[in-house]
């Protein structure tokens, strides 16, 4: 129980004062079951109080602590010392922020710039259906709910957007999609031409190519690929598919 | 760098909203409702609406359906009432109870993932002193989205306030109010990310800015949740509500803190000390593990006290254990995979196989910003703020008198949120005000001290030592000499604060500069918080006083609390509103000078 490992955190750095960029190395020692935002505290409390990094609720469900670790995006609140040092197989450990946005400092990016590309998607019912008569509210029955239930759980962390081979540029990106998807599978939707129109767009799931990247790092376990494939098989258009 | 200490941008506005999580943003939607194209401004500290604290919420929302054959909207209010340990409001409590179901329809409207049972209805489940017929048998009264209701809240309402057109300014603090005679018009902000400071002038303010867990070093709330709007409100001289009402939950996962909910005692898991007791058969012969909340709590702490406990080695803290080792596969895997979950990521942890650690944890404020029913920031006993709202957990009308049921605190978000849009609607006639000449100066004195600070102290340590401080002698139990060696001990903190010196003077995403402003709120507020404890001498809800353990009827007031310079804390009284007793209806005697007893 009692564990101690000795790591290595190589972290990217970024001054906006200066526009310096270089590779800090802290060396620290940390108990087996720290997450490496506990480890991120330990070296602002015993190291450098200037690393910079984001956080919020810490148990994986704000999606604020995305960074890339060893190449591979994650939540920094949900890797532990020791399944890291497992999963990775050393304990030395590259740290840096994600690419979708800029970076404002070290680990934080620019999350509003990354957003615009959500925002795109209209995260919410554009035009509602109307309610049965008598009814306050819509009727869905659990089977139908259960079709897109799964990605309603998206936290928007970003993780899938920057596994996504697709150029940045290009693609709205996995969980944008995904937000816009969700929408076209509940019934109280009724914009769905809208929808359709932004899916099958130059920024659109065509754009994808299905390498399910973002089904593979999602934090959430939301098989995101399944969803986009629904789209891309013209699922969601009336008629014969 | 000078030149940094100015206001560099004015904005002006219709409405600010300081916080941006759920009960803001219900607000603004109700606002956009009501005022399509309202300039809707809100400042958030979070990087973005969703990380706010709201998303943590898990249970779900207590509100009586009213096509229910059996349950009524005056068994919640009872319920609430009986919660609350006689301290809650009754005007309150009607208003949100009489209004609640309507709210669960907008929500249910504007696109939320509720739960359903087989006929597509919002499915319900029971909760926690949720009653029906005045507490005979468990009410199916909270509707929920799976184990994430308040994600669910947020994701709608950030939907809709984005569909009305809001602007959102995530990463800035709001530092201080401006004021044109009693009126509030608007706040100065400092923006994280370019590390200057705005001006935004509104017709009316809304204080939205959640909890202050971080006051102990275990909570359940989230990293920003630094009590930031009760000090800013207590800078500007203003009281706040019932301060020593705080909520601990007993089972916190340590060391994230993250709640275990009580499930995990109703399906059979047994709580255990080092020697593998099975201590609760000393405290509740009959309930064992299925006591209520507090009386959990406190036997917990005591066997942890009394050197029963187990450190973790790791978080370097002490707790005991949960023990589902003996539950069935199917009951682990059926009735608790969200909490076991937790466990296997959070501390690599199997329950299956190995115990679990859980001790109490801070988890919810019932102390705020004194309002009335419409959100409107109340200056003492008498009197309001004109221009200024609070909403939400940060607020106090009062909802949750010294304890809050669960399912309630959602609920609160959006009835309260919708009541307070519609109060702003009625500002917007007004005048738009102009920036007072000094404004911004406070703030700019306060940051250059913070900059300037020289020594050899350091922020994460004192706050470290306070947030041990308050968990040890502020929290499940208080005695009399452990409150007023706190009350010396955070003077001296105090202290050392301002011989903290900062490692970089650079005001673009400072995070050291955000958590030296931080530790300034928390310190205001765990002082406010510990002197009222110690003002209180009886034991109420939540606040157990273990010199005076009874609840005594000359205390049945609220606590106002306002600190003129630190350590200097004044008092007033609230009188508790209890218009269903006096009203003399049906049931009222329901709603007198209750005993809390389940």
């Amino acid at each position: 129980m009692s564990r101690v490992y000795k790591i290595t955190l190589r972290v990217r750095r970024f001054d906006p004062d200066t526009r310096m960029t270089w590779v800090q190395e802290y060396e620290l020692e940390a108990g087996r079951i720290l997450r490496f935002t506990d480890v991120f505290r330990k070296i602002n409390n015993e190291l450098d109080p200037t690393l910079a990094w984001n956080s919020s609720c810490e148990h994986a469900q704000c999606g604020s602590c995305a960074i890339k670790v060893n190449g591979k995006p994650l939540l920094a609140c949900e890797l532990l010392v020791e399944n890291a040092i497992t999963h990775f197989g050393g304990t030395i450990f590259s740290i840096e922020p994600l690419t979708i946005a800029p970076v404002v400092r070290d680990l934080i990016v620019d999350i509003d710039k990354a957003y615009e590309r959500v925002n795109k998607a209209k995260p919410y019912i554009i035009d509602p259906s109307p309610r049965p008569a008598g009814d306050k509210e819509y009727r869905i029955a659990p089977r139908e709910l259960e079709r897109y239930v799964e990605a309603t759980r998206c936290i928007n962390c970003f993780c899938c957007a920057e596994a996504c081979i697709s150029s940045h540029k290009n693609f709205l990106g996995p969980n944008a999609v995904m937000a816009s998807i969700v929408r076209l599978m509940d019934p109280r939707e009724q914009a769905r031409e809208e929808r359709l129109d932004l899916l099958y767009s130059e920024q659109g799931v065509y754009r994808c190519h299905t390498s399910m990247a973002c089904s593979f790092v999602c934090p959430k376990e939301i098989d995101v690929a399944h969803f986009i494939a629904l789209a891309k098989a013209n699922r969601f258009r009336p008629g014969p598919s | 760098m000078g030149n940094t200490l100015r206001i560099g941008t004015t904005v002006h506005c219709d409405v600010l909203i300081i916080g941006a999580g759920g009960a803001g943003l219900r607000c603004a939607a109700e606002i956009f409702e009501k005022k399509p194209g309202a300039r809707i401004m809100a400042v958030t500290k979070v990087s973005h609406p969703q990380r706010s604290h709201t998303v943590t919420a898990q249970g779900g929302m207590a509100a009586v359906d009213p096509r229910d054959p059996v349950d009524k909207p005056v068994y919640h209010m009872f319920d609430t009432w009986k919660g609350s340990d006689c301290t809650a409001d009754q005007n309150i409590i009607k208003k949100i109870v009489d209004a609640s179901w309507e709210q669960i329809s907008w929500l249910e409207n504007h696109g939320m993932h509720f739960s359903r049972d087989e006929k597509g209805g919002l499915s319900k489940r029971t909760f926690g002193g949720m009653t029906l017929n005045f507490g005979e048998s468990p009410a199916f009264r909270a509707v929920f989205e799976a184990d994430r209701t308040g994600k669910g809240i947020m994701d709608t309402v950030w939907g809709e306030a984005m569909k009305g057109g809001i602007s959102f300014l995530n990463q800035g603090i709001a530092t201080e109010l401006m004021f044109s005679g009693d009126r509030c018009v608007g706040a100065i902000v400092f923006t994280q990310k370019g590390g200057e400071f705005v001006a935004i002038l509104a017709k009316a303010t809304v204080f939205a800015t959640g909890g202050n867990g971080q006051v102990f070093r275990i909570t359940t709330n989230c990293r920003q949740n630094t009590g930031d709007g009760l000090a800013l409100i207590l800078r500007e001289g203003l009281p706040v509500m019932d301060p020593e009402a705080i909520q601990f939950h007993p089972t916190g996962i340590v060391g994230p803190g993250i709640l275990a909910s009580e499930t995990l005692r109703s399906v059979g898991g047994i709580l255990r000390n080092k020697d593998m007791e099975r201590f609760m058969e000393r405290y509740a012969p009959k309930m064992k593990e299925l006591a209520p909340r507090d009386l959990v709590s406190r036997a917990i702490e005591t066997e942890i006290r009394e050197g029963r406990g187990i450190l973790n080695p790791d978080h370097n803290i002490q707790h005991v254990w949960i023990d589902l080792r003996h539950l069935p596969d199917y009951v682990h895997d059926e009735q608790i995979p969200e909490v076991t979950g937790f466990f296997k990521k959070f501390v690599a942890i199997d329950p299956k196989k190995e115990l679990c650690p859980v001790r109490p944890s801070n988890h919810y404020q019932m102390a705020g910003i004194p309002t009335n029913e419409f959100g409107e920031v109340q200056r003492g006993p008498q009197g309001l703020i004109p221009g200024l709202f609070a909403v939400g957990e940060c607020a106090c009308a009062s909802f949750h008198g010294f304890n809050r049921l669960g399912s309630n605190s959602i609920l609160e978000l959006i009835t309260m949120g919708k009541f307070v849009g519609e109060r702003v609607v009625g500002c917007l006639g007004e005048n738009p005000g102009e920036l007072p000449p000094e404004a911004g100066e406070r703030t700019f004195r306060q940051f250059s001290r913070l900059m300037e600070a020289k020594g050899k102290d350091h922020v994460g340590k004192i706050r470290d030592t306070m947030q041990a401080l308050m968990t040890d002698k502020v929290s499940v139990f208080r005695a009399e000499h452990g409150l007023i060696e706190a009350i010396e001990a955070l003077k001296e903190l105090k202290d050392r604060a301002d011989n903290a010196p900062l490692s970089s003077r650079t005001y673009a995403m400072n995070q050291e500069l955000i958590q030296r402003w931080e530790l300034d709120n928390l310190l205001a507020v765990s002082m406010v918080m510990t002197q009222a404890a110690l003002r209180r001498k009886e034991s109420r809800g939540a606040h157990c006083n273990e010199d005076f353990p009874e609840r005594r009827d000359e205390f049945h007031y609220h606590t106002l609390a306002s600190m003129t310079e630190y350590g200097t804390v004044n008092f007033a009284k609230r009188p508790i509103d209890m218009s269903l007793f006096e009203a003399k209806g049906e049931h009222y005697e329901k709603f007198g000078l209750i005993e809390r007893k389940y």
